[in-house]
């Protein structure tokens, strides 16, 4: 009675971890390659920070009107640079499977609302020509 | 530093299972010789199962007993069971059929902001030990340890939360390294340093802790036993098979 306790216990941990125990190397988020080198702020920062940057840039922008190239940490940008390209060269929206924002925050369970609003592929006056100079 | 805190990981859950589990089968293991249900007690098993739901879900006795203590009790043990589902987050990996329960934003937002309510809950419950004269009389200083090790936990913990954000990425891979044996650098955050450090030092005092009430409660005899001595006489385990069961035994 009290061995199938503790086993059923144990296999009920072990069904709930899944997948962290199935494969013997750690899993980390998988997105397509930025373009350019560096992004707006160090990457570290970026990584740790940047849910402050874009809502601090959203309230320049609407509060005080700043936008364009003065606007650092605008949304546009990083999807410009961060979007990924299918087969035929068309964009990907950022929030779809596997790509930038989505694969990230589907690993640390974070939802964002952003994109139901905001656009997901860069626009065609897009800035990524001014970071990078491609057409 | 990331081999220091795998290792103290290791360790500190090694002895918080082990701990635990020679805890626990003490705890099964003891007899209970008399039948004591506190009164009022339910009269039936699915009765007791319902009476120790209340007990553990809502603290029904403590409510009755002392509104202060229930309050602030109930909001830590509240917060810290929500901010528990938001952790899950670092462990369970996203391939898990479990993950879309705690990939939600419901779950996460509440975990974020119940870290709040437990907190005032704490401050409350170390106020009580401060400034109520009974109870300060009766505290002992690991009752006081005990509250400021977990209050310090909580605010490291809310610090990166809504202060001082970490790389939660690489926490998930530490973590995540840790189970499967594949070991990946711990992030750098003084406050992931104090929050870690000191879940570790929880971890492994909790077997020897008057935090073992979490298990205890479900084998309190006052709680968990059925109000029947009428129908059903009640014998202690060690006394069945000893001759002392026949009816004129005792
Ligand atoms: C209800 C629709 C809506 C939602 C949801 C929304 N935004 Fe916006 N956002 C706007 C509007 C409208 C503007 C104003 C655009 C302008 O004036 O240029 C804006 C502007 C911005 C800007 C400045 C313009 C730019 O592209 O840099 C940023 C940054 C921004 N939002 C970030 C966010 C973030 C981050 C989220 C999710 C947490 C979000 N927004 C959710 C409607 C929305
Ligand atoms: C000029 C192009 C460019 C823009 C604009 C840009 N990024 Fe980046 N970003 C990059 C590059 C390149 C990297 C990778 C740098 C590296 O490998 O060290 C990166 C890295 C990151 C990372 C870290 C990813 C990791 O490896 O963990 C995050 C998060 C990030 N960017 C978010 C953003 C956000 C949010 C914005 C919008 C405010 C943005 N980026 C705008 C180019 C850009
Ligand atoms: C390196 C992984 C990573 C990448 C890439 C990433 N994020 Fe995040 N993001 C996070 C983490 C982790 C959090 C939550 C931090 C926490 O819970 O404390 C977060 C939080 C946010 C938040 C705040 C959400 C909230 O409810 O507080 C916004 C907004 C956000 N990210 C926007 C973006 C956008 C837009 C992109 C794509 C351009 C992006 N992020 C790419 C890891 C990432
Ligand atoms: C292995 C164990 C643990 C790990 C890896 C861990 C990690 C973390 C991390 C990374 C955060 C920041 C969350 C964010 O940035 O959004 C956090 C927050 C927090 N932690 Fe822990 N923690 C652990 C154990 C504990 C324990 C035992 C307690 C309770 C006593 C606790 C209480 C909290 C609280 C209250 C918060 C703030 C609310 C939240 O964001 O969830 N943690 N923890």
């Amino acid at each position: 009675m009290k061995a199938v306790l503790i086993q059923l216990l144990l296999v009920g941990l072990m069904l709930m971890m899944g997948g962290a125990v199935a494969s013997d190397r750690v899993s980390l988020p998988k997105y397509p390659q930025p373009v350019g080198d560096q992004c707006v702020e160090p990457t570290d920062i970026m990584r740790r920070e940047h849910m402050n940057f874009i809502t601090h840039q959203r309230d320049e922008t609407v509060y005080k009107g700043i936008r364009g190239i003065a606007a650092r940490h605008s949304l546009k940008d990083c999807i410009d640079c961060h979007v990924g390209y299918d087969a035929q060269g068309r964009a990907v929206p950022i929030n779809s499977e596997g790509q930038f924002c989505e694969s990230c925050h589907n690993y640390t369970a974070v939802s964002i609302d952003c994109f139901g609003c905001h656009r997901t592929t860069p626009d065609e006056v897009s800035k990524v020509r001014q970071f990078t100079g491609k057409p | 530093m990331s081999y220091l805190f795998a290792i103290l990981f290791y360790v500190s859950l090694g002895i918080f299972a082990v701990g635990l589990a020679l805890k626990i089968r003490q705890y099964w293991n003891t007899p209970a010789p008399l039948k004591i249900p506190t009164t009022p007690a339910p009269t039936t098993q699915a009765g007791v199962v319902f009476r120790m739901f209340r007990e553990v879900v809502f603290f029904e006795s403590l409510f009755r007993a002392a509104k202060w203590t229930w309050i602030f009790g109930w909001m830590f043990h509240l917060g810290l069971a929500l901010a528990f589902v938001r952790h899950l987050r670092y462990v369970v990996s996203s391939d898990a059929f479990v993950w879309p329960l705690i990939n939600n934003w419901l779950v996460q937002f509440a975990g974020q902001y119940a870290s709040l309510m437990m907190l005032v809950g704490l401050l409350g419950l170390l106020g009580r030990r401060i400034l109520v004269d009974r109870v300060r009389y009766i505290s002992a200083p690991s009752d006081y340890l005990m509250l400021i090790l977990i209050i310090i936990i909580t605010v490291s913990g809310i610090m990166m939360s809504f202060v001082a954000p970490i790389d939660i990425v690489g926490l998930k891979a530490f973590m995540t390294g840790l189970m499967v044996l594949d070991w990946q650098e711990l992030p750098s955050s003084v406050f992931l340093i104090i929050h870690l450090g000191l879940v570790a030092v929880l971890a492994i005092i909790f077997p020897f802790s008057k935090l073992l009430h979490a298990p205890g409660v479900f084998f309190s005899p006052t709680r968990n036993q059925v109000d029947n001595p009428r129908e059903k006489r009640h014998i202690s385990d060690w006394a069945k098979n000893s001759g002392l069961d026949s009816a004129d035994g005792v």
